[in-house]
């Protein structure tokens, strides 16, 4: 059911999936690991698509360094927590969802726990060690990943149904090593954009998923391509896992 | 023959971006992409290590399928291959 606050808010999209596809993103609860370039755009697009519950992981302190790209983050937050930053702006966004904003590092030993009940996960990390992570606990859970990755004018994002498509691990097997990686604010717009685009179909049961094809984007460019992507049967993270058909397992409980 | 080689993200920063190349019948990947890689000692040295093998992380494909890279050294390249080469991309 919808207050009237909410069929205001709504509208607009309603016109598109109805009540149905409403009470679906209302019902459903998204975990976005990271609240900085990525985590931004899809916090808040997910936020005013009215997404019921997200949960926003990040340990890092709002700095002048992130603000050309963390549009979550103000001139007036350096030296807050994202998480107290990102929760103020969403929750003022869209009073009426919940937001979990968490300040802990994403290790081995949460997050499975992190994770809990979530019906998706949205990869918004800068680095692969954590992303693997994240990969298996979507392989756990049976839950998808939607990924992304940017770099300067460049950008990546693929979504990852375990058990049909690739796995992370499928695709990138390797981390490449840690850098202070170069960005501007729009790429980071364009593939968290993306990847919250990924969330609400796959939330409403609508349209082409980004499966099975790596999005590359070429802002220099301003030229997209995609490269299809197959599972490796050998994966470390994903190899034993049986062939399914698509279907989402938390929805249809 | 002739082949297509597409870099893409850092690569292509540091390479350029769709590369016609002319090769010998029976070039295999590792020279091949070692020879246009060198334009740029800094393309060079994102993809190779300095034992002159691809760096761990470098994704290959060619015509849209998987090469392992353990095999590159091996795997001879055909007239119009669509080869691309690209690293994984890791910022958030």
């Amino acid at each position: 059911m919808f207050s009237e606050r909410e069929r205001e808010r709504y509208n607009r999209q309603m016109l598109l999936f109805g009540d149905e596809g409403q009470e679906r993103l209302k019902k459903a609860h998204i975990f976005i690991a990271g609240a900085g370039g990525l985590g931004s755009p899809v916090s808040l697009y997910l936020a005013v698509a009215g997404i019921g519950t997200i949960t926003l992981v990040d340990t890092d302190v709002v700095d002048r360094t992130n603000l050309n790209r963390q549009i979550l983050h103000f001139d007036r937050d350096i030296g807050r927590k994202k998480t107290d930053s990102a929760k103020e702006k969403l929750q003022e966004i869209n009073p009426d969802i919940t937001i979990h904003a968490i300040d802990v590092k994403i290790d081995e030993t949460n997050a499975a726990d992190l994770v809990g009940e979530a019906d998706g996960i949205v990869d918004a990390l800068d680095n692969y060690p954590a992303r693997y992570l994240l990969n298996e606990v979507a392989i756990e859970e049976e839950i998808p990943l939607f990924h992304g990755g940017i770099h300067g004018f460049y950008g990546q994002a693929t979504t990852i149904i375990p058990g049909t498509t690739p796995c992370l691990k499928c695709i990138f097997p390797k981390p490449p090593p840690q850098e202070v990686f170069p960005v501007v604010g729009v790429t980071a717009g364009i593939i968290g954009t993306a990847q919250a685009n990924e969330v609400l179909k796959y939330l409403l049961g609508i349209g082409e998923m980004l499966t099975g094809r790596l999005f590359i984007w070429d802002g220099v460019q301003s030229h997209a391509d995609e490269i299809c992507m197959e599972r490796n049967p050998a994966c470390e993270a994903c190899g034993g896992m049986a062939k399914k058909t698509p279907g989402r397992k938390k929805n249809e409980r | 023959m002739s082949v297509k080689i597409r870099f893409f993200a850092r690569f292509r920063e540091l390479l350029g971006s769709d590369i016609m190349t002319d090769v010998a019948a029976g070039t295999m990947f590792t020279p091949l992409i070692t020879t246009v890689a060198r334009k740029n000692p800094e393309g060079y040295i994102a993809i190779f290590d300095e034992k002159g093998d691809f760096r761990e992380f470098v994704i290959l494909m060619k015509n849209g399928k998987r090469i392992d890279i353990a095999d590159a050294a091996k795997t001879p390249v055909t007239d119009g291959d669509e080869i691309a080469v690209f690293p994984p991309v890791a910022g958030g």
